[in-house]
């Protein structure tokens, strides 16, 4: 096993929540990312999905150092990163790099793409002009962009040759983490793949390790040697990719995995997806007990148990390499609604 | 419902002509959902702008017609298509950022929505856009009401821009990836919502995402576009069972899946075709493994195939046998570099 490149304990990010543009007041707290801990090991990809505003890019973000921590560490190669201020700061983030998920706010419509592309190697002085220029040009291209395009405006290109401009401009200071949030979402499936081989190709070549944040499980899965699973600014489960689609183990994976869309008509028409009743609650005032519990098919059906409600349950080691944060693991991988959801979740073959 | 005619639509930029969409013809049936699948950059979000009248600056119509209830949209007045867009068809645009205004919280936003085009109280707007936020699936939307767009988070945006559309009751609705940003239980919610819509109203969707799982479910016709053309029209079911264009097999084979052990992905060989300099043949020909001669000279136009529903612009369409997965299977291929190019083609 390589040896641990990022670790994060017991993060917090708490963002106060304002009302007014001239006199702010503070009407609460969004508890983004609330107690969140985990490892990246050198060259690896863990995974990350999850709910909708459950803190992904909060998380995300707070690596790069885009958002102080309220409480916890990041280490990067055991150095406290969240702390660092002035040129151990500057280094330390060309170390960790972020593909955002919206391409169109990333970039700065004002200026031509290769400027864009450019713009770390002059922040960090790498090269002379002529050397700045190749360098773009050759990353665009690696990211299947012709060259022609360098002197094009963000406006005159698509969703998807935007979102191919980001990681060309997270790669050009050979990051050794790279945040990717969303970045393949906007694109077709075709490029897709192109970008995952080369994300896979660019790790084996330059000893990569990232952080994978998508919803399209498939995607997920075909990128990712771990997997981790956020719920309402906690992490639920993580298991190795496979492990945590042939056999997940909280109740909230299997609601994902049953809803994950199938590339195949029969199957979509035919399969039961799982409906999480209610509404998602709310990251200023999670609830008590399991956050899950307002909205678990399975609390349900173990007839209410106490306990979901009371006591919040930890991510315990359920097996090697596998955590998960459920009173009641054991019986959710059991279930027949599991079961199906599993069957089905890859088409049929 | 709503037919697309021959639509052609340029961009003069500082450095020449994008010929972004080159005659796509389109039909929807009332209550249908067709689906638009296809490479980025081949036109599918400039296609729907030009449908709503929304092309952005630098970009033209050039010619084609755009049919909706009897009349071609291309020729009403400006009022006029105002009214349709507050009325008939209603648009989630594929960026939510952009289309939300930053210094307006969400909640005035819907409500001036709901009132641009029916005239209620500004409390029973403000009911209105609880209901359709609470619809979207966001909790304690009476909360939300008062947040900035930046307070959000993006798949939350995204549902913010799609109560808006709803709010609408269109019946067309335009949904430009609408669900591209939400986790698969809240898109599958909101997938729900459309089909409720097309159920209910019998509204008509055009519905454009690069998830085929997402087309599988929803969609009741697939259209796929490469280079702005349609190249391959067809029902779902006929379409992931038969694909016949050799861009529409490499999509399907491209697909990450589950199920089963990981398998190294088959990206469609060689670069996105170059609008500005398009090649006389067809557009796909130098990534092709099924081309011939005929396919660097002659672009194929778009004409039935097995039976009426099945359309595809190929002049030596893919084999059944010639789909599964794995590499084409024609020998000796290799993508080629693009063929002399004859510019500024229509
Ligand atoms: N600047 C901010 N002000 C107030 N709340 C915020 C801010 N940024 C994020 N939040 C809140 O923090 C929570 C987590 O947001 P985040 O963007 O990290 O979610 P996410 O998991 O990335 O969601 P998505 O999948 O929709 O992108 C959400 O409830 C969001 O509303
Ligand atoms: N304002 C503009 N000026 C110049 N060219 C443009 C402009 N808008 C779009 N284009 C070009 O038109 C072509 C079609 O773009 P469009 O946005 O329709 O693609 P798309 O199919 O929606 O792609 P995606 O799946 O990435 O969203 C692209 O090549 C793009 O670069
Ligand atoms: S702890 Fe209880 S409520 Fe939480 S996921 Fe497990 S069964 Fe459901
Ligand atoms: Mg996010
Ligand atoms: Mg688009």
């Amino acid at each position: 096993m390589s040896a641990t490149l990022l670790s994060v304990e017991a993060l917090r990010v708490h963002i106060p929540v304002t009302r007014g543009v001239v006199l702010r007041r503070t009407t609460g707290v969004v508890r983004a990312v609330d107690g969140v801990t985990l490892d990246v090991r050198e060259g690896e990809t863990l995974g990350l999905v999850g709910e909708s505003g459950s803190g992904k890019t909060t998380l995300g973000r707070a690596i790069v150092g885009l958002v102080p921590p309220t409480a916890g560490s990041i280490r990067l190669r055991g150095v406290e990163v969240s702390t660092l201020s002035g040129r151990g700061a500057r280094r330390a983030r060309s170390e960790l790099q972020m593909v955002f998920q919206d391409p169109f706010a990333s970039l700065d419509p004002r200026w031509p793409i290769a400027r864009s592309v450019e713009e770390p190697l002059r922040l960090h002085r790498a090269g002379d002009r002529r050397e700045r220029r190749e360098r773009v040009l050759e990353l665009l291209e690696l990211v299947g962009l012709s060259r022609r395009m360098a002197d094009r405006y963000p406006h005159e290109l698509s969703g998807g040759q935007r979102q191919r401009v980001g990681l060309a401009r997270a790669l050009a200071l050979r990051p050794a983490l790279v945040v990717a949030d969303e970045a393949v979402s906007a694109l077709d499936v075709s490029i897709q793949a192109q970008i995952l081989n080369l994300l896979q190709r660019l790790q084996e070549e330059l000893g990569l390790a990232y952080l994978f944040i998508a919803h399209d499980l498939a995607v997920v899965h075909q990128i990712s040697d771990r997997i981790a699973v956020m719920y309402l600014g906690q992490i639920v489960e993580l298991s190795p990719g496979v492990d945590l689609y042939r056999e997940p183990m909280h109740p909230y994976t299997v609601s994902l995995l049953s809803a994950n869309p199938v590339p195949d008509p029969s199957v979509e028409a035919a399969r039961e997806r799982i409906v999480l009743p209610g509404d998602p609650p709310s990251a200023a005032a999670p609830p008590p007990g399991c956050r899950f519990h307002t909205r678990c098919w399975l609390r349900e059906r173990l007839g209410d148990p106490e306990i979901c409600r009371t006591l919040e349950p930890l991510l315990r080691e359920v097996g090697p390499g596998r955590s998960v944060a459920c009173h009641f693991a054991d019986e959710a991988a059991a279930s027949p609604v599991t079961r199906r959801a599993v069957d089905l979740a890859g088409g049929r073959a | 419902m709503l037919s697309v005619r021959d639509l052609v639509v340029r961009f003069s930029t500082g450095r020449g002509v994008v010929h972004a969409v080159n005659g796509v013809s389109l039909d929807v049936e009332p209550g249908g959902t067709l689906g638009l699948v296809g490479e980025s950059g081949s036109g599918k979000s400039v296609t729907s702008l030009a449908i709503m009248r929304l092309l952005p600056r630098g970009g033209r119509v050039v010619s084609g017609q755009v049919w909706f209830g009897g009349r071609d949209l291309l020729r009403l007045s400006a009022a006029e298509m105002r009214s349709v867009r507050g009325r008939e068809i209603a648009m989630i645009l594929q960026d939510p950022q952009s289309s939300l205004n930053p210094v307006l919280p969400v909640g005035e936003q819907i409500e001036e929505a709901i009132r641009a085009h029916e005239r209620v109280s500004r409390p029973a707007a403000r009911a209105r856009a609880v209901e359709l936020l609470g619809a979207v699936g966001i909790a304690r939307p009476e909360e939300q009401l008062g947040r900035f767009p930046h307070q959000l988070s993006g798949g939350m945006r995204q549902r913010v821009m799609i109560a808006i559309a709803l709010a609408l009751r269109p019946t067309l609705l335009i949904a430009d990836e609408p669900t591209t940003a939400l986790d698969v239980t809240v898109q599958a919610q909101v997938l729900e919502l459309l089909r409720d819509l097309t159920d209910e109203v019998g509204a008509a969707v055009v519905l454009i995402s690069h998830d085929l799982g997402i087309m599988a479910r929803m969609a009741g016709r697939i259209a796929v576009m490469y280079a702005g053309r349609v190249v391959e029209s067809a029902p779902t079911e006929e379409l992931f069972a038969r694909p016949r264009h050799p861009y529409t097999v490499g999509l399907l084979r491209s697909i990450p899946r589950i199920g089963g052990a990981r398998r190294a992905l088959v990206p469609i060989e060689g670069s996105p075709p170059d609008l500005e300099r398009l090649p006389e043949g067809c557009p796909f020909a130098p990534r092709c493994a099924w081309r011939i001669e005929a396919c660097w000279t002659q672009n194929p136009s778009l004409a039935t195939d097995d039976g009426p529903a099945h359309l595809v612009a190929c002049h030596d369409p893919a084999e059944p046998e010639e789909v599964g997965p794995g590499r084409p299977i024609r020998p000796g291929f290799a993508p080629a570099p693009p063929p002399g190019i004859r510019a500024g083609v229509a």
